[in-house]
């Protein structure tokens, strides 16, 4: 072969097993941030919470963050989120988004506080506001991948539709679904998500366990998971190799409806009432968790495990900050913790292109 | 050869450009919707309602006017309503008397109006400014970060008003602005000067260079570049001034009820939104007009006036605008197709 | 399905364009188990050929056999599952997944969803350790070099077992050392039952790797032969240009002019210490095939990417951003007109003054009417073919559209305009007429950069030209003398400059 004239100098013209070799020093360094730092966040978000009341109150007594009273009920109104946030990760993973999961729980929640109050047990309820959830997540997919309207507008049309419902089920005057002197809400309703089962947790919190379990083998064992990523990586090449794009997310907006409206039901368990602004703001709770746990917004890559720490994250920073600060500093707080997850998510997601 | 360049030159006439078209469509639409409304609720055709369809959504339409222009260019901005808050709960505060009661709510840093709303307007820039940092220079999704400057914007408002309001030890001449109305009518000042920003608004989109550019931008951010223009510096302007008009109108609103309240403006930015999309926006990027954003106002107005006049309950707006943005959306997209095709 | 010995027969393939017959009547054989290249000039038809073989096209008419049964893919996808793989420049790997899950995307076996760990899994794997041992199946795709990248493709359609694996251009993006190693995987496919079609304008590459060759030329297929039947690199390169006439070049008259850029060791990820000069008046064309870094030289000296070196553009040192460049006098029609050059949802009007807004504005006002008559004025000027200033640019042929970007440049009155492409995907009427434009614009004392991948162009109207190969300026030929055309067809294929012809 002809030699080529002249020298090839620059950049990764040059040996690119020896240059990747350095960078591939770095890029271990860098990955192993990029798992761990979650983690550390978390634990030091606990630490501080732990420490800064320790003048007025004993470790772990009464009032303290760690305090077995505390833990229970930051777990317990962890509940929704902690359903809802893996199948989330797994939608923002292929790419989309759904900002209308906060009013699907609110509706699924008055859906199934209506169902209790007129009569229905809980598994029948439940089964129903499932399905109403699965409804959503079609509508949602069909807005999105069928009329291929820009996921952003799309959910926030179906934001209004289902705040929208669920506020006109609640009938004029009442602020929710709830007990009343004419008829009462039954008692077990809080059976569900508040009723001691173990260690002071209820049934919805064990719930929400097998649910991240089972959301972390799909997202890492089954084909879901993996298309997801692909669809989100490299939607052209997924393609390419056969992968049905449309269904695939269509199928996720679906399980991302499904799950909140078991969010939904174990809201109105804990409140023992419908209230169609309850899920107010959770869609922004699940983005925050979402960035913290290092999901690029682009899709692609994600991880339910960590979108759940990041979760416990926004709980503890949103139950501690209550302890320490006057309620009107929530939203402050819950901004810049917000933006800070963006900083921390823009940092670490930016890949090194042609390593 | 010179005959020939004439009928060049009549040829090459002018037509009617898309958005205008969209524009068109739109009021078309409206007047249906009205007709419909004057038709089926009870008390819809008076003088007085038609006033108020245009006047009573003031506020959206100003700070739709920077969204819409956001939109063009692909960005949202989703943090007006909270400067809305910022801005009025701070013009308060700071021309609140000093030291002039025990309860710390009444207590303000006592300058004169002028400067409060100077530099309430400043703060609300800021939040502009923060955006801009974000969005231009990090290149984050305007989604995300335009939310977490909402949160920042509204709870700095919460933090400031304790979770309350301000609305004390406030010199007199706070109130006049907001007050203020024409001589026989009620239409205020509010109002005037939200037909004027749309005139400037509108007269910036069609007839301005930098109002050009926002189109290119939005049409296409790689041949706008090559093109020289400057996009980052273009973005930061734009979400400063979204941020100064969300700013007038929080201090107008303030000024109107005397009071800086912490959740005034909830979900007002979504109903920018909603408005900018009935407009005809097309958040791809390059199409829109804040005359159309303007019609969208008024269509919102009509349904939920008729929603109102119908003995609806005002839940029903949740809905309302959600259907309506769906079908304007597709109904856009099919007219617009159709001319195309 | 019975083994021919022909793996694909292509009869008497025609693919016409509205102004242009792409590919004309174009019949050969492909043999199993070979190696195959196809190579021509630009505009010699192979891309559109490749596009009908890849289902990216539909023909007009003709035939195709695959393993001897007729074959008509309605997409890339079909054509990849009826057994034609193809490696294109942007790779068609997911960055995110691991080598393994790449390779098995698409064919996993599953249980309820679930996937499993079979045979197949190491059976795809063993074919990518097979190629290159080196690349570990768990590894991030992310962390791979372009070069491995495009070597888990090759082990994907080899799993996928495919018949046909087309690889279009696949030096262009790696080194010297991995290209030693992609040739030494790509023979070995033929004992894999995998027959390649390899188009590459590096003529050396066709002798080390060829079995056979087809040469194409105006859409015609000009010959098929055994690569060890050609003796000489010039021989190929005759069958590749043939009996082209170029239009007749006139010579400048005058006095030779200033330099009015000078550009100096210009270095960046794909350049190597680039240095010339551009006198005023004097177009310049700067020739070379695909990967020979053109379109970098052009975005560098524009501005839009970085780069090492100096470039002294009248008299003053250039600052490396659009914006800046535009200022000083220099204007880019970049290379792709729809994706960078227009704005397409736009309409002419729209787009013609762009770039000096301040000729038909005052104060930061529009004056519509000097816009519309900027825009007619242009119209007329470069004869754009539309009634109306209102047309979407997306409406116009591709000649109008580039004749509307190449307004754009002009209305920002630069001194120098670089031209990226400037023909490409145009038909030949409104080539001469863009040809008329440039020759126009230099006798009234522009300078004009051509960066061009087509000879017939270059030859015809630029006065200066610099040889392009792999990101260097291989030679500069002045236009008129005698033009020994194979010697440029030989340095901007890899071959050695002082020696005239390179041996095979």
């Amino acid at each position: 072969m002809n030699a080529k004239s002249g020298n090839v100098t620059s950049g990764d013209r040059g040996n690119p097993e020896m240059l990747r070799g350095q960078r591939d020093r770095s890029d271990a360094m860098r990955a192993n941030i990029k798992s761990l730092y979650i983690y550390v966040v978390l634990i030091l978000i606990v630490v501080v919470f732990s420490v800064v009341k320790l003048g007025q109150v004993e470790m772990f007594g009464r009032g303290h963050f760690l305090s077995p009273d505390s833990v229970i009920n930051l777990l317990r109104s962890a509940v929704p989120i902690l359903t809802l946030s893996g199948a989330f990760t797994l939608l923002m993973i292929s790419g989309y988004i759904d900002l209308s999961v906060g009013s699907a729980m609110s509706l699924s929640a008055v859906a199934f506080a209506w169902l209790i109050l007129n009569g229905l047990g809980f598994l029948p309820a439940l089964l129903l506001t499932l399905v109403l959830g699965v409804a959503m997540g079609y509508l949602n997919g069909l807005l999105v991948m069928k009329l291929r309207i820009t996921p952003v507008i799309a959910t926030l049309v179906t934001l209004n539709l289902f705040k929208g419902i669920a506020l006109l089920i609640v009938p004029d005057g009442l602020s929710a679904i709830k007990g009343s002197a004419a008829k009462a809400m039954p008692a077990w309703i809080n059976d569900y998500a508040r009723m001691d089962v173990l260690l002071g947790l209820p049934w919805a919190f064990f719930v929400a366990l097998a649910v991240i379990a089972v959301l972390v083998v799909v997202q890492k064992k089954t084909i879901l998971g993996k298309y997801a990523a692909a669809i989100g990586g490299n939607r052209t090449a997924a393609e390419l190799s056969g992968i049905n794009a449309v269904k695939m997310v269509w199928v996720l907006y679906i399980v991302v409806g499904f799950f909140a409206a078991l969010a939904g039901v174990a809201r109105a368990s804990y409140m023992s009432l419908g209230d169609p602004l309850s899920g107010d703001g959770m869609e922004l709770d699940n983005i925050i968790a979402v960035l913290l746990g290092g999901t690029a917004f682009s899709g692609g890559e994600g991880s339910v495990l960590k979108t759940i720490v990041g979760a416990l994250i926004i709980m503890c920073v949103t139950t501690g900050l209550m302890t320490v600060i006057p309620a009107f500093w929530q939203i402050v707080a819950k901004g810049s913790v917000l933006l800070f997850a963006v900083v921390l998510n823009h940092m670490l997601v930016r890949e090194k292109v042609n390593a | 050869m010179s005959v020939e360049k004439k009928q060049v030159r009549q040829a090459l006439g002018r037509r009617l450009s898309n958005e205008s078209f969209n524009t068109l469509f739109m009021i078309g639409v409206l007047l249906a919707l009205f007709g419909i409304a004057c038709a089926a609720v009870p008390n819809f055709y008076l003088p007085q309602n038609m006033l108020n369809l245009i006047t009573n959504n003031w506020f959206i339409i100003i700070i739709g006017i920077g969204v819409t222009f956001l939109l063009i260019t692909g960005n949202f901005d989703l943090s007006v309503g909270g400067v809305i808050a910022l801005a009025g709960v701070l013009s308060v505060y700071f021309c609140q008397g000093a030291n002039v009661s025990q309860n710390a709510l009444a207590n303000g840093l006592g300058l004169p109006y002028g400067v409060a709303v100077a530099l309430a307007l400043l703060c609300a820039m800021g939040i502009g400014a923060i955006n801009a940092f974000f969005i231009a220079r990090l290149k984050v999704p305007s989604i995300i970060i335009t939310l977490g400057t909402m949160m920042l914007a509204r709870g700095i408002a919460q933090v400031v008003t304790r979770g309350a309001q301000r609305n004390t030890s406030l010199p007199d001449v706070f109130g006049v602005l907001g007050n203020l109305s024409i001589r026989g009518t009620s239409i205020k000042i509010s109002v005037l000067i939200m037909i004027f920003l749309v005139i400037v608004a509108f007269i910036f989109e069609k007839m301005t260079v930098s109002g050009r550019r926002t189109y290119l931008i939005g049409a296409n951010p790689v041949a706008a570049r090559l093109s020289g223009i400057k996009v980052g510096r273009h973005l930061t302007s734009l979400y400063l001034i979204s941020a100064l008009l969300a700013g007038i109108t929080g201090i107008l609103m303030a000024s109107e009820f005397k009071a800086g309240v912490s959740n005034r403006a909830m979900g007002y930015e979504f109903d920018a939104l909603v408005v900018s999309l009935l407009g005809g926006v097309s958040i791809a990027g390059g199409f829109g007009s804040v005359l159309g954003m303007f019609v969208g106002a008024v269509i919102l107005s009509v349904m939920t006036t008729s929603a109102t006049g119908l003995l609806l309950s005002p839940d029903w707006q949740f809905t309302l605008k959600g259907i309506v943005t769906f079908v304007a959306i597709l109904a856009q997209r099919f007219a617009l197709d159709r001319r195309k095709g | 399905m019975k083994l021919t010995d022909n793996v694909l027969e292509i009869r008497d393939l025609v693919k016409d364009f509205p102004s242009v017959r792409a590919v004309n009547n174009v019949s050969f054989d492909i043999k199993r188990n070979t190696i195959h290249c196809l190579v021509g000039e630009n505009g010699a038809g192979k891309s559109t050929l490749i596009k009908l073989l890849t289902g990216a096209m539909a023909r007009s008419s003709g035939k195709i056999l695959l393993n001897g049964e007729e074959y008509s893919p309605h997409s890339p996808r079909d054509a990849k599952q009826k057994g034609i793989s193809t490696l294109f420049q942007e790779l068609n790997v997911v960055d995110q997944l691991t080598v393994e899950e790449n390779l098995t995307l698409g064919m996993e076996d599953t249980t309820l969803g679930f996937l499993r760990k079979t045979d197949k899994i190491n059976r795809i794997v063993s074919v990518m350790n097979s190629l290159e041992p080196s690349i570990h199946p768990r590894q991030r795709v992310s962390t791979l070099s372009v070069a491995k990248k495009q070597i888990v493709e090759i082990a994907k359609a080899v799993a996928t077992e495919s018949d046909i694996i087309i690889m279009d251009e696949p030096t262009a993006a790696i080194s010297e050392s991995e290209i030693a190693r992609l040739f030494t995987i790509v023979k070995g496919l033929r004992e894999k039952n995998v027959t390649v079609i390899y188009i590459s304008h590096r003529l050396d590459e066709i002798f080390e790797l060829g079995d056979y060759v087809t040469v194409m030329r105006d859409g015609r297929h000009i010959d098929t032969k055994p690569v060890s039947v050609i003796k000489e690199r010039s021989e190929l390169i005759r069958l590749m240009i043939g009996k082209t006439v170029f239009e007749q070049y006139t010579p400048k008259e005058g006095a030779c002019k200033d330099a009015i850029l000078q550009v100096r060791n210009l270095t960046n990820h794909k350049l190597n210490d680039i240095s010339f000069d551009v006198h005023e008046g004097e177009i310049v064309g700067f020739y070379g095939l695909v990967g020979a870094g053109k379109t970098e030289l052009a975005r560098a000296i524009y501005g839009a990417d970085e780069y090492e070196g100096e470039i002294v553009f009248k008299g003053r040192k250039l600052h490396a951003s659009p914006d800046k460049v535009i200022g000083a006098g220099i204007a880019l029609v970049p290379e792709e007109r729809r994706s960078q050059g227009l704005f397409t949802v736009l309409t002419i009007r729209g787009n013609v003054p762009v770039m000096n807004m301040k000729k038909i504005s005052r104060n930061g006002f529009i004056n519509a009417a000097q816009e519309r008559r900027a825009t007619i004025e242009y119209i007329d000027k470069l004869r754009i073919a539309t009634n109306s200033t209102e047309k979407e640019a997306s409406k116009l042929s591709g000649g109008n559209q580039q004749k509307v970007v190449l307004s754009k440049c002009l209305f920002a009155d630069a001194d120098l305009l670089m031209l990226d492409e400037p023909t490409r995907g145009i038909d030949v009427g409104a080539k001469s007429e863009i040809y008329g434009i440039i020759r126009r614009l230099s006798a009234e004392g522009r300078s004009i950069m051509i960066f061009s991948s087509e000879l017939p162009e270059v030859m015809n109207i630029c006065d200066t030209i610099y040889l392009l190969f792999d990101g260097s300026v291989k030679d500069m030929i002045r236009n008129g003398c005698d033009i020994d055309m194979e010697k440029i067809i030989h340095v901007v294929t890899g071959g050695n400059v002082t020696s005239g012809d390179g041996g095979a």
